[in-house]
Order: C-alpha cells, then sequence, then structure tokens
C-alpha cells in the first residue's frame, strides 16, 4: 500500500498554472484579436495566422529532434510566438515569407539561444525586424480591410473617405511631414479604436486588443505594469508633442489606438522572458518601449516604431534587471 | 460583536487553500501509549543533548533522559514509563538522522497522560512566580519553539541587559494550510495558554503583548478576546486580528504586520525589542511552571484526504509516525505524500518510524491530486523569467537568480541575491508555473555554504 509514497523539498502543493497554461492563456487572449482579423481581412487572415503557427509548431519540432531531446510543442510557447508574429505581419504577405518569418523566429531567436527561457529578444519581433530589413516592400503594402469585402457593413462613417491604401500611422507621419492634413489622420479615431483600417493583422482593432489584454489582467496572466509604463509613457510623449503643435502631430489616442501600440503593450512587452523580473524594472522597461515607439513614430523615418522599441528594450532588460536589484525587506546585511 | 477582520499583513506571500475542513472541528483527542518511544536528543536549533540513561535503565515519565549542555539548547524528557532498549541513529525529518533513546514502554502502569487544561482557570496569578522561577521552568521543561522553529524559549524570553525586551508577541496565526493544533489548543485550553502568555510576559519583563491570529479563525479569535477581557487592562493584552495569508505566522511577517517594524537581515526579533512566541509553547510554559510537568506531548494535527480519521491529537513526543497514523485508521489508497509538518514547510519522510518531535505540529497526509500530477512526478520546466516568484516573497528577494545560482554551484553570487535572507517559506516554490523547486535549491544552496564554512574552520 505505501509503495507510492514519494518525498521532495518543501513546500508540497502548489498553485495549479503551469507555463502551458500561462500560455494558453496568451492565446485566448490573442483570440479577439484574431477574430477582429478574421472579420476584416478574411481568408487572408486565416491562411497567415494557420501558415505562421504551423510553421513554428513545425521547425521546433524539427530543432527538438536536432538537439536529440524531447520536443517542447506541449508547452505551447512556440503557438504563441507564431501567433504574434502573424498578428504583427500584413494580410497581403506572401505565405513563404511567412514560412522565413517563422523559421527565423523559432530557429535563430529561440533555440539557438536555447530554448524557451533563454532567448535575449523576442522573437516575434526579431523576426518581424528580419522580414522588414529583408523583404521591405512586402512588409509595407497594406491591404484596406473594405477592399476585401466590400459587403460588410459600414463600421465607420469615415471608412471610405480616410484610408485608402496606407495606415493610420502612415498617414500621421505623412502629416508630421507636411504633406497630409493631421485633421484627417485625427478623424481616424473611431475606424482606428474598431479596427476598419489598414495594418497588421493583429494590430487594427484597438477594441478586441483592449478585450484581450483585459483578459489577461484579470486571470493575472500579466501584471499591469508593463503596459501601464508602455501606454502611459506614450501618451505623455504624445501629449507634449499634441500640445507643443496640434497643427502638425496627432492626438494622443490615435497614437494609442493606432499601429502595433496596444499588441505591444498587451501581448508582446509583456512577454516575461524579454522582459525584467522586478516590478520596479517593468515600469523602467515598459516607459522606455512607450516612449520609444513615440520617439520613432515622431522623430525617426519609420511610422511604426512598436519592433525597434521593443527589441532595443530587450537588449537593456538584463541590465534594468541589474539596476533595479532588490533589497531584502530587513535591508542589506550587516556581513556578508 | 466586533469586527474581526484582520487588515495588518505584509507584502508578498501567497494564498494556499486553507484546508483547515478536515481537522478544525476535531476536539483534542488523547492517544494510547505506544508499544515504544523514540526521543531525539536533537530537537531544536542549538547543540544535541547528552543522554543520561544507559541501555536497559529504566525510565520514568517525565524524567529528563537527555541533558542540554550548551547554551543555546534544550533536555528532553521520557514520555512514558519503560526501558531504554538502545541509544542509537533514528531518522530526523531535517537533517536526515541524528541520536535518539529508543524506549520501550512497560506493559503496566502506563496511563495517556491527560492534558493539563483542567488545572488551570481565570483566577490565575502569574505574581507568585519570580522571574527567575518562570526561565528555569522554561529550561527544565526542555521547552522550544513548537510552531516549528525549535528555538529553545528559555534564550527567547530570559532577560537580556543587552537587548530589552518591550513587547511580546504570541504567534497564534497558523498560517499553514490543514493545521489545526494551535486552533484547538487555543479554543480548549484557553485558560492555560492565556496563564502561559502571562507568566512569559512576566519573564521577558515586557510591558505590551499582542496575541495575533488570522481571520479566518474567528472563533479563537472570540474565545481569546472575551479571556483577555477578564484580566486587569494594566498587563496591557490584546488579539489583533491579522490578514489570512501565507506566511503569516512567519514571525518576521507577523512583526510586520502588527508593528510595522522590520526586524533587520540576519538579526533576531529581540534586536528590535520584540520577542514572539507560539500558542502551544505558551501552553507548555504554564504546565511547567505550575503543575512542574515537562514538555513530553503535544497536539498534533493528523489531517488531509489520505488519512481515514483525521483529527487533532494529544500524543507523546516520540511516538512513530506509522502508529500515530494506525491509531488514526491508517492511510487511505490514495496516499502519495506523508508531511511532518504542514504542506508548505513540512517534511516529505519516506521512513514512517520517523518519532514525532516537539516542533511537529502535524503529519499531512497528502494525495496525489493535493501534490499535484506535474509535481509528483517531478516535472519542471525552464524558467520563463515571470517574476511571480519575486512578487511572493515575503522577503524581498529573488528566488529565481538564487536557485540558478546555486544549480550551477555559483555560491558568491547566490549571496549577492541574499541566500541567507531567506526564510524558506515556500511561497515561491508555490507560485512558481514551471514547478520549479526554487526553495529545494535554495536550501540546498544554504546547506552548500554551512559545509564550506566547516571545512574552512
Amino acid at each position: 500500500m505505501l509503495s507510492k509514497i514519494t518525498v521532495s523539498p518543501a513546500p508540497h502543493i502548489s498553485q495549479k498554472r503551469s507555463t502551458r497554461g500561462v500560455m494558453l492563456d496568451v492565446i485566448i487572449g490573442l483570440s479577439p484579436a484574431m477574430a477582429a482579423a478574421l472579420y476584416f481581412f478574411r481568408v487572408k487572415a486565416a491562411m497567415v495566422m494557420a501558415v505562421c503557427v504551423v510553421s513554428c509548431l513545425f521547425v521546433e519540432w524539427i530543432c527538438g529532434v536536432l538537439r536529440k531531446k524531447p520536443h517542447s510543442l506541449g508547452d505551447l510557447s512556440a503557438v504563441v510566438t507564431g501567433l504574434i508574429l502573424a498578428m504583427s505581419l500584413p494580410p497581403a504577405i506572401p505565405l513563404w515569407a511567412v514560412v522565413i518569418g517563422a523559421a527565423f523566429a523559432i530557429v535563430i531567436c529561440k533555440m539557438l539561444f536555447g530554448g524557451l527561457g533563454a532567448n535575449i529578444f523576442n522573437p516575434a519581433m526579431a523576426a518581424r525586424a528580419f522580414l522588414s530589413a529583408s523583404f521591405g516592400v512586402l512588409m509595407t503594402t497594406w491591404t484596406v480591410p473594405a477592399t476585401i469585402a466590400p459587403d460588410l457593413p459600414q463600421i465607420s462613417a469615415t471608412q471610405t473617405t480616410a484610408v485608402t491604401q496606407a495606415t493610420p500611422l502612415a498617414w500621421a507621419k505623412s502629416a508630421i511631414q507636411g504633406k497630409a492634413d493631421v485633421k484627417e489622420v485625427n478623424a481616424m479615431l473611431k475606424s482606428a479604436f474598431l479596427g476598419s483600417v489598414g495594418g497588421c493583422l493583429g494590430e487594427t482593432s484597438a477594441l478586441a486588443l483592449l478585450i484581450g489584454g483585459a483578459y489577461l489582467l484579470i486571470r493575472r496572466t500579466i501584471t499591469f505594469h508593463i503596459p501601464a509604463a508602455v501606454l502611459i509613457a506614450a501618451f505623455v510623449f504624445a501629449e507634449i508633442f499634441y500640445l507643443i503643435n496640434p497643427d502638425k502631430y496627432s492626438t494622443p489616442f490615435v497614437q494609442l489606438f493606432s499601429g502595433g501600440m496596444l499588441i505591444c503593450a498587451f501581448f508582446i512587452a509583456t512577454d516575461p522572458v524579454t522582459a525584467p523580473l522586478s516590478t520596479k524594472g517593468m515600469w523602467i522597461f515598459g516607459a522606455g518601449v512607450g516612449a520609444l515607439i513615440m520617439l520613432i513614430r515622431f522623430i525617426g523615418e519609420y511610422p511604426e516604431g512598436v519592433m525597434y522599441a521593443v527589441l532595443i528594450m530587450n537588449a537593456v532588460s538584463p541590465l534594468i534587471d541589474r539596476a533595479c536589484k532588490l533589497i531584502p525587506a530587513g535591508g542589506k546585511p550587516n556581513v556578508k | 460583536m466586533a469586527d474581526i477582520r484582520g487588515r495588518l499583513t505584509f507584502s508578498g506571500g501567497v494564498h494556499p487553500p486553507e484546508s483547515k475542513e478536515y481537522s478544525e472541528n476535531c476536539p483534542i483527542e488523547v492517544v494510547p501509549v505506544p508499544k515504544q518511544a523514540a526521543v531525539l536528543l536533537s530537537q531544536h536549533l542549538g547543540a544535541a543533548c547528552a543522554p543520561l540513561v544507559a541501555k536497559r535503565d529504566k525510565v520514568a515519565a517525565g524524567q529528563m533522559i537527555g541533558k542540554a549542555e550548551a547554551f543555546v539548547s534544550a533536555p528532553v524528557h521520557s514520555p512514558v514509563n519503560g526501558t531504554v532498549k538502545d541509544i542509537t541513529l533514528l531518522p530526523h525529518p531535517a537533517i536526515g538522522r541524528t541520536m535518539g533513546i529508543l524506549i520501550e514502554t512497560d506493559e503496566t502502569g502506563n496511563a495517556p497522560k491527560q492534558p493539563a487544561a483542567r488545572h488551570f482557570d481565570r483566577t490565575f496569578d502569574p505574581a507568585g512566580f519570580s522571574v527567575d522561577a518562570i526561565c528555569r521552568a522554561a529550561q527544565e521543561a526542555g521547552l522550544v519553539g513548537m510552531g516549528g522553529a525549535g528555538f529553545p524559549s528559555r534564550v527567547k524570553i530570559e532577560p537580556n541587559p543587552s537587548m530589552p525586551k518591550e513587547l511580546l508577541i504570541i504567534n497564534a496565526c497558523e498560517c499553514e494550510p490543514f493545521i489545526t493544533c494551535d486552533y484547538r489548543v487555543m479554543l480548549e485550553w484557553t485558560w492555560q495558554v492565556l496563564a502561559g502568555i502571562r507568566l512569559a510576559a512576566r519573564a521577558a519583563g515586557v510591558s505590551r503583548t499582542r496575541i495575533g491570529i488570522e481571520d479566518n479563525k474567528p472563533e479563537a479569535i472570540r474565545v481569546m478576546t472575551e479571556a483577555v477581557r477578564t484580566l486587569d487592562e494594566a498587563e496591557d493584552i490584546q488579539v489583533v486580528p491579522v490578514k489570512t495569508k501565507y506566511p503569516q505566522g512567519g514571525e518576521r511577517q507577523l512583526i510586520r504586520a502588527i508593528e510595522k517594524k522590520t526586524v533587520p537581515t540576519g538579526g533576531i526579533p529581540p534586536a528590535i525589542g520584540i520577542c514572539v512566541l507560539n500558542v502551544a509553547t505558551c501552553a507548555a510554559l504554564a504546565e511547567m511552571a505550575v503543575l512542574s510537568q515537562p514538555l513530553t506531548h503535544r497536539v498534533v494535527t493528523v489531517t488531509g484526504r489520505a488519512i481515514a480519521r483525521p483529527g487533532n491529537y494529544y500524543v507523546p513526543i516520540g511516538i512513530s509516525a506509522a502508529e500515530l497514523i494506525d491509531h488514526c485508521g491508517g492511510l487511505t489508497e490514495k496516499a502519495a505524500k506523508v508531511v511532518l509538518g504542514g504542506p508548505m514547510m513540512g517534511f516529505a519522510i519516506a521512513d514512517l518510524s520517523q518519532p514525532i518531535t516537539k516542533t511537529s505540529g502535524a503529519l499531512t497526509l497528502l494525495t496525489r491530486t493535493d501534490v499535484s500530477e506535474a509535481k509528483y512526478q517531478k516535472q519542471q520546466t525552464p524558467c520563463i523569467r515571470c517574476g511571480r516568484c519575486l512578487a511572493a516573497c515575503p522577503e524581498n528577494l529573488n528566488p529565481t537568480k538564487i536557485a540558478h545560482a546555486v544549480k550551477h554551484f555559483r555560491m558568491e553570487m547566490a549571496d549577492q541575491y541574499y541566500l541567507s535572507a531567506c526564510i524558506e517559506c515556500g511561497c515561491c516554490s508555490y507560485v512558481c508555473p514551471a514547478q520549479i523547486e526554487l526553495t529545494g535549491y535554495i536550501k540546498t544552496g544554504k546547506l552548500l555554504k554551512a559545509r564550506a564554512k566547516k571545512r574552512q574552520g
């Protein structure tokens, strides 16, 4: 009867939450944005997402075989990487480019560093950067939702006039360069919030991302620190520029609700592996991401800055951890 | 009825299922005299005792059989009338093996010892006891912290001119899931506990006493508050409800909750003028001071889904886990782990001849579902740096960094992340989604460090 008794260090009970559970939560959190992508971009969205996830899983399995280790597909981290990468790709991207991106994300950015938990850069963002550098035109060819599905109900009054071939952020950039009227950009707020604008698959609907983010917060899969820091920093940055020159810069809310800002705040910057450990570090990291996004959008060459902002902050994340070393509750001990 | 909700708390910590329902309503039950008792010579922090008896000697219940020779040590006593069968190495939950005295119980002339609570009532007056007498009683009773740490109580309550004490905190939190022994002691032995608290307060020379009870035990808060109300206000004893959160009953956490003060890292509570004692320790102090009965018995909660008859049992210190389990109807089919102590800090034992010690408040019998399948199969996945362990750590440490350093024998790095400041509460392992045994690594690190220190001489 007593044959099955085991021993191990205390504690002997644990919270019923696994890495797989955490990843599953992220997938569930992404599902509203996935639904929005399917709604706005239809079969193209479905193809990009499916190809991306399947390639990530397949490449991860191959890596396991080559390393002669049991595969790690069960932790679902490859699915999350695949989904986030898919969400940050334009709908019209050819599928062969998706496969290359997925393979780069898993092999170069994750497995070569040692697999789950050991990578320095967010695999999805690093792969997107790779694709942008290699296939610049493909990565900036935007599909307008209405051209795919002309029979969709009119969700936005501005839809027909405002956006044709560019994302709200590209318009905002033109406005900064004096090539467009900033008022038209500001008028896009409602469509940007609901999602009927051009952009990457998962970026378009701010509403869907907010729902997913709220889910992650309620489930305590992520803490509020990083999203709050990203959004507050970006808002403050945008607000200052808007106050200085409202004729040139769009309103902070347009900036928050368009492009990759929200998916970054809730799903990308919160990737635990590449973010700092301590809450103080999370604040600094998030604020850095938010400020860098706005810096690139307003002053840099690109209309969107999420990808590089995240990668730059990923690189300094270990330094932030070192700078924010925790002091024990009882203070530093006198004698070592 | 006053508001008993405790808002006082500390930062960090976790909320494991309380699981007190198995035994909280079981009155303390006296266990029959065991066939043999194994009294360990090291049941406390500090130096082990020297045996006072030899093989084949006759011993009587309450007789001192192990003598404390060092300053930080506590004697041990025989719980039964019997014959010394052997003095040998016996299993010890924390340190593996230690010397102990094996006593075979006499077949006749042994009656199970009854609790002493009936000798105490509201008329008790501590004024009749000198400080010296109380400290001597604590020493001679072999009194140690019965909440788990096992620090000799005399050293704690004795007046120390270099560290004068101002406040006595009675730790009645019982924050560990499953355990209910202190709760039952407060309900059933109220006056004895109070007598012990007052004696300890008198010996320690404190001006205030606070009894910290978690607010998930409203009945204990009510009973103790009513008992305290009969006292003179000048004694300044108060019951303080505190928030139910693990590890509220860690002394550093309790001090932070009640006094908003912090014990310095590596320091002890007397450094800031505070003495912390456990409820059961106070009851045992009263028993010795008033009735001259040393610490030979204690209340042990036998609990969990894997035991037939859970409850709170008054057992001789030295009874084996196997015999106690048999008395409680035996293990059920689903038993997966036998834990001496609670599920958060207790020790999983493989050898059921393991005797109950002064510090064992519980025997928790866990099933495979309690342990969770991943933990049962010891499946650890890589750290995803989620930071949950940092948020849960009540001492504001970085468990994952320390564990990582220990894993790779980088002891200097483990020290940089304050390895020794860990209180081993287990919160980090509890929350880890990768099921990494963070606390286990940290404990190993401490052990390695102690060993290295020893080698250096």
